[in-house]
């Protein structure tokens, strides 16, 4: 039986124990991966995880059950536990129907031939190829975590009203991260990755500037405490946005009053330079594809257009609560216990998050911050309050400016501020982006920000 | 079961592997979830699956099949060896093992109430008297969710060098995270509890969970924010082990350490001041990482890591033991059969000291008592940082009003030098670990007061 059939199957069964209406997911995900340890390759990995989530829904209540084994058996057990579940579970007074049928957009540069045949030796070779980049480009570097991985994901969906819809994606990433010594200082782990849909590897450059960072980091010196002005890299930025910003602009979160944005639309919650959208449509972007992860299809959300709020990020639950259309970020998976894709119910996450860029080039940006901090990155973002947007972060790794010029690294400072004030004071935004993981940013100049250091 | 396993294992070693371990599971899990009243959901879920890890050519190779069967763990396991392979060309120091005594035993986890004899309806009945106590603790208590889950894991380890074990694994997790608004102001706080059983419950009843994470969100909005810059600080019973994780524990994990960690090469050096005393331990009854053997089969123990200051262990697991020529710890662990077992920690505490509260505060002419954390996260150059969602100013000697938004970032080196006193009380948490894989483990201590440390506060 085919992933189809399979989820054709569950349906039967849910539906014939009783359910009013029905959802069958499978997701697989093969992977190859290469891991570097302390300079060496020293792991290969094979792993394929496929597994069945069925979502059944009677009366209100909603059940759900998963399986990562797919005999027929499995699959109608699943299904009647699913049913059986809903049985047990109260009536959900905010349910109102699973998805309907729609068209779905094309999207590109999502799925790349020559990646689902990459071989493991091939990413050893390219593991060694970042190696030896980071090293020659300075003996002091250790690689000391990293690799290359490559990965086919599927996805298939089905439901009782009509959805019907299979993607797939391949994803390839280099990643490497070094640390530098010198005798007096030990720098943070510095790290660059290249991650792409299709196949377009850059090994030598994810090694040297991996390397780069980490020398860059071990020149230490002062960092003055104040109000200074800050040049943030998309590392530190989207670090910063998605534990305070992005937990906001989930219609969830807004509906059951946790956002501070709830009666904002149309409103400026942020400068006229910044605009952002939800684009799950991108071209080759790392979370792009055509359908979300419950079968509505992938689309371009505006959120924030030239600082007036334009919109939130919906799933199928929360919008139809709201009399809404979903926005097409349903996702699987992860949550606090960090389980498999087709482990979860859906949540509401943020696609492809592209920030509007700016006209300025790097030395351009550096000039203009004059007197303040380059922060590439920065740790505990995760521990920012979520319906404040404070956050308190240390910075790793990340520089002095003075007289427009990067002068030595930091160590052990802080940031502190309120996002909704930093998205009031950019100043400057580059003109390259690229994308991180959610994001896809350019660096920005925030005007101030209060540095904390001893 | 036995039979399967050991065949399987034979062929591997015919073709040359110096050593392999499959690592079976069958899981059982239910989790649920209430958002404000409503049930969001009830999720009941079976897995099998299988981990094959091959030591070939001295690099590992790893492999994973969904199921049991003789036939598919026999391809998961040549694919397992054709992965080291790989990996084993281009290997400079081929990966050695320290010795350990092959095993060969049962352990099942002493569950005094098993979730799966409480009828889902009770358990959803309990989530729902946690909501609603919070709704009541305070007016001002907007938003409530409570996940619960209930994860059993049936594990059989099987290894080329004879050893054989059986365990049952059994994890009750209740998360809380609660959010209250008063006068435009939105403050949140989080509760996360854990047993090995569905006892859990009896002495964490749902008022009491409920009156403690309320208390804190209603405190946290009549708090203000504080004076960023270095402070002497208490550091409470609830975040001392935060601490000892996220400042210690991951720069003493031997494979980070070996990546060049702040603590590469200072085995055996003072790293700390003379009160501190640090362990992780995998034998606290009711720690949520403790575990009679790790996923390769070493038994659980005691590792000390800080003595009086002195640095006198790091984590193991057989491989970095084998590099250090030390004995391996016990601390290598897998989140699941889908990947490989990883240096973690299991219950990681500071040591306590004999002061009294009130002595620790006596001292402290202004400064922060930091009572509850929200998360934290450690870089290897021992930057580390601890969030935290309730604290109070101390103002000579004695407690005084609620400061929220608080974090804390300090360097490993520094911050434990700075340890002047440690108390009398001891706590410990239970909570998750990130390193790739998610990790139950638990932390704690008693508060511990610190000359110096930076806060940052928004």
């Amino acid at each position: 039986m085919n992933y189809i059939e399979l989820c054709r199957e569950a349906m039967k069964s849910a539906t014939a124990a009783g359910a009013q209406e029905v959802e069958a997911l499978i997701i697989s995900n093969q992977s190859i991966s290469v891991e570097i340890e302390r300079a060496e390759i020293k792991t290969c990995v094979d792993v394929k995880d496929v597994g069945m989530a069925v979502r059944t829904i009677t009366h209100g209540k909603i059940g759900f059950a998963y399986t990562n084994m797919l005999e027929k058996r499995e699959i109608n057990k699943t299904a009647i536990q699913a049913a059986n579940a809903s049985k047990a579970s109260l009536t959900d007074k905010n349910w109102r129907h699973l998805p309907e049928s729609k068209g779905y957009p094309t999207v590109k540069q999502t799925y790349d031939e020559r990646i689902t045949k990459f071989t493991p030796d091939e990413a050893v070779i390219m593991c060694q190829k970042m190696m030896t980049s980071a090293t020659e480009f300075d003996k002091r570097v250790l690689p000391a975590f990293g690799g290359t991985q490559v990965s086919t994901e599927k996805t298939v969906c089905l439901n009782s009203h009509g959805v019907e819809v299979e993607d797939k994606g391949t994803f390839f990433i280099n990643v490497l991260g070094t640390m530098a010594r010198s005798e007096a200082q030990v720098s943070p782990m510095c790290v660059e990755f290249k991650a792409t849909r299709t196949y377009a590897p850059e090994p030598e450059w994810v090694g040297s500037e991996a390397a780069r960072l980490a020398i860059e980091s071990i020149n230490i010196g002062k960092a003055e405490a104040g109000k200074f002005p800050v040049l943030l890299d998309p590392f530190a930025l989207q670090s910063i946005l998605r534990f305070t910003l992005i937990p906001s602009i989930r219609g969830d979160i807004v509906f059951r009053g946790r956002s501070i944005l709830k009666d904002k639309i149309g409103k400026r919650i942020a400068g006229k330079n910044l605009t952002i959208y939800d684009n799950g449509i991108l071209p080759g972007g790392l979370r792009s594809g055509k359908t979300d992860m419950e079968g509505v299809p992938r689309q371009k959300t505006p959120v924030l257009e030239d600082g007036l709020l334009q919109g939130f990020l919906y799933d199928n639950y929360w919008a139809r609560l709201e009399g809404k259309e979903s926005t097409g970020n349903a996702n699987r998976g992860g949550g606090g216990l960090q389980l498999p894709p087709y482990g979860t119910l859906p949540s509401i996450n943020p696609t492809n998050m592209m920030i509007k860029t700016g006209t300025a080039r790097d030395d351009e940006l550096i000039q203009e911050v004059k007197n303040g901090y380059y922060v590439r990155n920065v740790q505990g973002a995760h521990q920012s309050n979520p319906e404040t947007g404070e956050f308190s972060v240390a910075l790793a790794p990340a520089w002095r400016i003075l007289k427009g010029e990067i002068v030595h690294a930091v160590k052990g400072a802080m940031i502190v501020g309120n996002v909704y004030n930093l998205i009031k004071k950019i100043s400057a935004l580059g003109k390259a982006a690229r994308q991180l993981d959610m994001f896809v940013a350019p660096k920005v100049i925030i005007t101030e920000l209060d540095v904390v250091s001893k | 079961m036995k039979d399967v396993l050991h065949s399987t294992l034979e062929k591997i070693t015919q073709l040359g592997a110096s050593y392999a371990e499959i690592r079976a599971q069958k899981n059982r899990n239910t989790i649920l979830s209430v958002k404000d009243g409503q049930v969001e959901s009830v999720t009941l879920a079976n897995e099998t699956g299988t981990g094959i890890r091959v030591l070939a050519k001295g690099a590992w190779g790893f492999s994973t099949t969904n199921s049991l069967e003789q036939v598919a763990l026999e391809k998961s396991l040549h694919n397992a060896f054709k992965m080291a392979n790989a990996a084993g060309k281009s290997v400079r120091e081929p990966v050695k093992l320290a010795q350990v005594k092959s095993v060969e035993d049962k352990d099942f986890i002493a569950v005094k109430k098993d979730p799966k004899d409480i009828d889902i309806s009770v358990k959803i009945d309990n989530l729902l008297k946690i909501n609603k106590s919070c709704f009541d603790f305070d007016k001002k208590i907007k938003s409530v969710t409570i996940n619960y889950a209930d994860l059993f894991t049936q594990q059989t380890l099987a290894t080329t060098e004879g050893t054989f074990i059986e365990q049952l694994k059994m994890f009750v997790w209740n998360y809380c995270w609660v959010t209250g608004k008063s006068n435009g102001i939105m403050a949140s706080a989080r509760d996360e509890i854990g047993a090995h059983g569905y006892e859990l419950y009896d002495y964490e009843p749902s008022e009491k969970i409920a009156e403690r994470v309320s208390k804190k969100v209603i405190q946290q909005l009549e708090a203000k924010t504080p004076k960023s810059g270095s402070h002497p600080a208490i550091i409470g019973t609830n975040i001392v082990g935060v601490l000892a994780h996220e400042a210690l524990g991951h720069i003493c994990e031997a494979d980070l350490t070996l990546s060049g960690s702040a603590l590469m090469g200072k085995t055996g050096e003072k790293i700390a001041s003379n009160n501190v005393t640090i362990y992780d331990s995998a034998l606290i009854p009711e720690g949520f990482g403790s575990l009679k053997y790790d996923d390769e089969g070493v038994p659980g123990q005691r590792t000390q890591l800080i003595e009086n200051g002195i640095l006198v262990g790091l984590m193991h697991n057989r491989e970095t033991a084998a590099k250090m020529n030390v004995p391996p710890t016990g601390n290598a662990r897998a989140q699941d059969f889908r990947v490989t077992p990883l240096i973690r920690m299991r219950n990681t505490c500071f040591e306590k000291g004999n002061y009294s509260f009130d002595e620790l505060l006596e001292d402290i002419k202004f400064g922060y008592y930091l009572e509850a954390f929200r998360g934290g996260q450690a870089n290897l150059d021992g930057t580390f940082t601890v969030g935290v969602q309730s604290a109070f100013e101390i103002k000579n000697g004695k407690l005084g009003q609620p400061v929220r938004n608080v974090g804390i970032a300090g360097n490993t080196l520094q911050t434990l030098q700075q340890v002047d006193a440690c108390g009398k009380d001891f706590g410990l948490e239970m909570g998750r670990c990130g390193k790739g894989q998610m990790m139950f483990e638990s932390s704690g201590g008693p508060p511990v007061r610190v000359k110096n440390i930076l806060i940052g506060g928004a």
